[in-house]
């Protein structure tokens, strides 16, 4: 496929208001919108024009639907904010690979970071991966008892998913503790999933936070929480972008915008 | 609140003064960060106000009545979830839960469609606006709008209704329309732009 000009990708402002363009074009054109305000203007009217396409539709939902989703919505923790340096939106997909040199970097802020902050030192458990089991039958297992046993939603179920099936799906395993952190991330999908075991149990005034770490930064991934033995997730966390490792924090029960922290533990690709 | 016991317009009244009663703010822009901060009472309220909607335009995508409601459901939740992603310089709420609600519906046929290796429907199946009615609000809203796409040129119309409601790409509408694609890409946008317009949208 050739680049498309400007003229080019400015006309097919209807077509990705409308979510008729692929993937590709989608990616194109947000990035395009990053650097053209009129377009951002024109994009913002057409949304609120299509909306009224959707908003007329009207249906009435069951009555039943709407304890049934309050209930889901108790059991799924939100995102936290984005912070304005980096918006989740408008970032080109994320090439499937991490160079090392990242990595390296990534751990580097970690080591940093744990000896900014004396008192935790000896929390700081860099982890390197345990196991790439993609594509083999304990992958499938894996796969298998996760969709079995954690169904927090629907809408929880179908990213997980998506990120299991997904062809470039890796999946690490790290020690956190006593207990066992546990991701399967996609580059693709740019998303990965964070499971836990055993988590140390932690006063009532703090609570696990996930991050992602890397090259474009650090961003809150959601607050984590844990059940019973130490168990959590699992928790689906977008966004990952190229170079990124998965962090652990223990941060107040509030949550951050940024790790005050070290990472119990940090797992790249 | 008790099944089926009102018409709808009623029902939405009542929803729309317990959003009131509750002494809580009842515009979206203003209930959507109470959310982000986990405001459970705010999200009712999202519920009452957006789930219809986002039901709507579900059905009108998915067609299937049993996976619409997955959809509404999944998008409500969604809402819950990523509140703190809600960005008022970007939109208005209503702009910012439909656009999450129509990605979602084009996503689950794209994917049925893609898993079933079928056929494109035909353009006459999808373009029958009717056939989901059966408990739409009769509104004037609902009127305003259809009114407005009659203001279209017919292409136009049909490649803002195959996109729309159909959920096929800018491509997928040219092969159906048996136009070019450049064609079709123009006529969205002038499309979507005369409808603005029409709506007196800004």
């Amino acid at each position: 496929m050739t680049t498309p000009g400007d003229h080019d990708l400015h006309t097919l402002a209807g077509a990705y208001v409308l979510d008729a363009v692929t993937g590709a074009e989608r990616a194109a054109f947000t990035a395009h919108l990053a650097e053209c305000a009129e377009c951002r203007d024109e994009i913002r009217e057409l949304r609120e024009a299509t909306a009224r396409l959707g908003t007329s539709a009207y249906l009435w939902p069951r009555p039943e639907l709407r304890g049934a989703t309050m209930r889901a919505a108790a059991r799924i923790s939100q995102l936290a904010p984005v912070t304005a340096d980096h918006p989740v939106a408008g970032q080109a997909p994320a090439p499937p690979a991490a160079g090392p040199g990242l990595t390296r970097a990534a751990r580097g802020r970690a080591l940093r970071l744990a000896g900014s902050s004396a008192g935790l030192r000896g929390r700081l458990a860099v982890v390197a991966a345990a196991a790439v089991l993609a594509g083999t039958a304990g992958f499938a297992a894996v796969m298998h008892d996760t969709m079995q046993t954690l169904h927090h939603s629907q809408r929880q179920s179908q990213l997980i998913a998506s990120v299991l099936n997904a062809p470039d799906a890796v999946m690490r395993t790290a020690r956190v503790g006593g207990g066992m952190a546990r991701v399967v991330m996609s580059h693709r999908e740019r998303r990965v999933v964070f499971m836990a075991s055993r988590l140390p149990p932690l006063p009532a005034a703090e609570r696990y936070e996930l991050w992602l770490m890397g090259p474009i930064g650090d961003r809150p991934a959601g607050m984590l929480r844990t059940r019973h033995g130490g168990m959590a997730g699992p928790a689906v966390i977008s966004g990952l972008a190229a170079g990124d490792m998965i962090a652990l924090t223990v941060e107040p029960a509030a949550g951050s915008r940024q790790p005050t922290s070290a990472p119990l533990v940090l797992i790249g690709s | 609140m008790t099944d089926g016991e009102h018409d709808g317009p009623a029902r939405r009244r009542r929803a729309e003064g317990a959003a009131w009663a509750a002494g809580r703010p009842r515009r979206l822009e203003d209930l959507l960060p109470a959310v982000a901060r986990g405001d459970e009472r705010a999200y009712e309220a999202v519920y009452d106000l957006a789930s219809g909607w986002v039901l709507g335009v579900a059905r009108k995508v998915v067609r299937d009545p049993a996976q619409a409601e997955e959809v509404m459901q999944e998008v409500l939740l969604e809402v819950w979830r990523s509140a703190s992603r809600f960005d008022p310089a970007l939109g208005t709420g209503t702009a910012w839960i439909m656009t999450l609600a129509h990605r979602r519906a084009i996503d689950r046929v794209r994917s049925e469609r893609s898993q079933a290796s079928r056929e494109l429907r035909s353009a006459a199946a999808v373009i029958d606006y009717d056939d989901v009615a059966e408990a739409v609000e009769a509104s004037l809203d609902r009127e305003r709008v259809q009114r407005c796409l009659m203001s279209l040129t017919e292409v136009q119309r049909e490649c803002v209704r195959l996109a729309y409601y159909g959920g096929y790409t800018y491509a997928e509408v040219a092969e159906l329309l048996g136009v070019p694609a450049g064609t079709v890409k123009t006529r969205m946008r002038d499309g979507l732009i005369r409808l603005r317009d029409c709506l007196g949208v800004t």
